[in-house]
């Protein structure tokens, strides 16, 4: 699925937050791009910037400076309205803490995100209920999420961000609040959709494991890229 | 939680609602009395309030008044007694039967045998007595025949046998009232003209009059309290309901910041707020007038003093301030959400 064109490019992107004796300079100058169909990985210890990288490119935060472009798209320079269309339609989030509606089911979970999108009725809930049988979660629809484990509400909240069909999937942290198998079959969903689907990834993380998929590894520390590289190359 | 709170604020609303309705409606001891018109001595507020002597056998002459079908003589006035060591205050009734009419089944309770009287349910409470149970009142013993609903905190009515009633309170020749009953389609102010002239220095009063007069009298101040109260009542039920929608909301802050995140609208926002502020008014509501009803019900049965009745349409009435409360409450936190930062999401 890979095209030379990348889907995401990040142009010295930097994030600083406060001003004189309290400023903290977040984010600097950092580059990315990531292609469709291909896992990007940024690695990093806690505190480092990752999500404030995650946000920026996701739109929901604004950069002190440089650009973040996605499909050709420079989301860096739309105005709130904008940004809440890009969001809508061109990336997707896959949060650390699941973020889903505890009082809704998986399907309606889903569903919901296809309303904002203003798809409603029952194309919503077939589409929702197609989405969800793709992350495994066929006999789960109807369980109320907070019903669910840990691994299956992950896969709910794939199957949410993947729901109206975005380019891009951005993935905070999506295993640090699972066990090793919940892990692991989440981190194969997120390749395989992302494959399947023809979208790019860009996950945030420090779990080791999750280099098993990721096409590409990106090492951020105190908020500057330190090493990018293939992973089956060689470690870090 | 927030559907408690609603209904929680709607149950305080018509409580006190109700029992503005229910001493509104104290004079209502006079409507219920098979009769119209009520023959005073001129100068009488109601009988309550006033005293007034008639001559007996003015009497006949009302009967032949056209349009009146029957004559009722009317001995009333407060009577104190003891009970079982407490100094009580009733205000005690007598109708006198007119010969030839048969009052309805309900009518009846008002023509206690002799020796026998009918007392409210509150004095009933007050003197610890029920049905069968011997009262001695002004020197004569009275069996207790029925315990009728009614009777408040301020006072308490007994309906005697007539005969009784002029023994005990010494009228001979006199009565204190007559209560003339109407054919229907009788013409009042003929009756009442042809009534007045017919007992000298007298004067008439409809029913209604009597328990307006009356109940302006009980309420005159007290009223106007428990109006205040309702108005304090509206405001705190209505911040309640303000509170509780807008708690409901911010609460949910970062679920909204998730709908931002992925996408939604400013729009979309208000309409789930709005959405769901419906939806707990209606249901907030809803359990609010039925549990209102439940307590009203409870309140006259356990504490009859405690007048309240409750209306249908001032439940209705509730319940639609209700939902527009919640609904204009609900706008207040919607500007809020719409401020949310959706990178709130990503915080753990």
């Amino acid at each position: 699925m890979k095209t030379d064109s990348p889907l995401l490019r990040v142009e010295r992107l930097s994030k600083v937050f406060g001003s004189s004796r309290t400023l903290v300079r977040a984010v600097s100058e950092v580059d990315l791009t990531a292609h469709a169909g291909e896992v990007t990985l940024v690695m990093g210890p806690s505190g480092s910037g990752k999500t404030t990288l995650l946000s920026m490119i996701g739109g929901l935060l604004r950069p002190t400076s440089g650009r973040v472009l996605i499909e050709d798209l420079e989301i860096t320079a739309l105005r709130r309205r904008e940004l809440t269309q890009v969001r809508r339609h061109l990336v997707g989030f896959v949060f650390q803490t699941f973020n889903l509606l505890e009082a809704l089911s998986a399907v309606e979970n889903v569903e919901i995100a296809l309303n904002v999108a203003g798809i409603t009725g029952s194309e919503a809930r077939s589409r929702a209920s197609r989405l969800l049988v793709e992350a495994r979660l066929g006999e789960r629809l109807h369980f109320n999420a907070r019903d669910l484990s840990a691994g299956e509400k992950q896969r709910v909240a794939i199957a949410r961000a993947l729901a109206n069909g975005p380019r891009l999937l951005l993935a905070d942290e999506p295993t640090a609040n699972l066990d090793s198998d919940s892990g692991h079959e989440v981190m194969e969903l997120l390749r395989d959709l992302t494959r399947e689907k023809g979208s790019g990834a860009v996950v945030v993380s420090h779990d080791e494991r999750l280099r098993e998929i990721a096409d590409h590894l990106m090492w951020l520390e105190d908020g500057r890229i330190r090493a990018a590289e293939r992973p089956q190359i060689g470690v870090l | 939680m927030s559907v408690g709170g609603v209904a929680f604020a709607v149950l305080m609303i018509l409580i006190v609602v109700a029992l503005y309705r229910g001493w509104s409606n104290v004079g209502s001891v006079y409507t219920r009395l098979p009769g119209d018109v009520w023959i005073s001595q001129t100068g009488t507020s109601d009988p309550y309030h006033s005293t007034s002597f008639l001559v007996a056998d003015r009497g006949n002459a009302l009967s032949r008044i056209d349009g009146v079908q029957a004559v009722l003589p009317v001995y009333a006035r407060h009577i104190a007694f003891r009970q079982h060591g407490n100094e009580l205050d009733v205000f005690a009734l007598a109708l006198g039967a007119a010969p030839g009419i048969r009052f309805p089944s309900p009518d009846r309770a008002y023509f206690p045998p002799p020796g026998e009287v009918n007392i409210d349910r509150v004095l009933a409470d007050q003197t610890g007595v029920r049905v069968g149970d011997r009262l001695r009142v002004l020197g004569h013993e009275l069996v207790v025949w029925r315990i009728h609903t009614g009777g408040n905190s301020i006072f308490q009515t007994a309906y005697l046998n007539a005969a009784d009633a002029r023994a005990m309170f010494g009228l001979h020749g006199l009565v204190n009232f007559f209560l003339l009953s109407l054919r229907p389609g009788a013409d009042l102010a003929s009756v009442d003209k042809t009534a007045v002239a017919a007992v000298p220095r007298s004067e008439a009063h409809t029913s209604e009059e009597f328990a307006a007069s009356f109940g302006n009298r009980i309420n005159q101040g007290f009223l106007a309290a428990v109006g205040v109260l309702v108005g304090i009542g509206f405001i705190v039920g209505g911040a309640v309901i303000a509170l509780t929608t807008y708690t409901a909301t911010i609460e949910r802050a970062r679920e909204f910041g998730v709908l931002k995140a992925v996408g939604a609208s400013g729009g979309f926002l208000y309409r789930v707020v709005v959405t769901q502020s419906l939806i707990v008014g209606c249901l907030g509501a809803a359990l609010g007038v039925v549990a209102s009803a439940l307590a009203a019900d409870l309140i006259r049965q356990q504490v009859p003093e405690f007048l309240t009745t409750l209306r249908w349409s001032d439940a209705l009435a509730v319940f639609a301030v209700a939902l527009v409360v919640a609904v204009f409450a609900s706008w207040v936190p919607v500007r809020r959400i719409n401020l949310i930062d959706p990178a709130i999401v990503f915080r753990p």
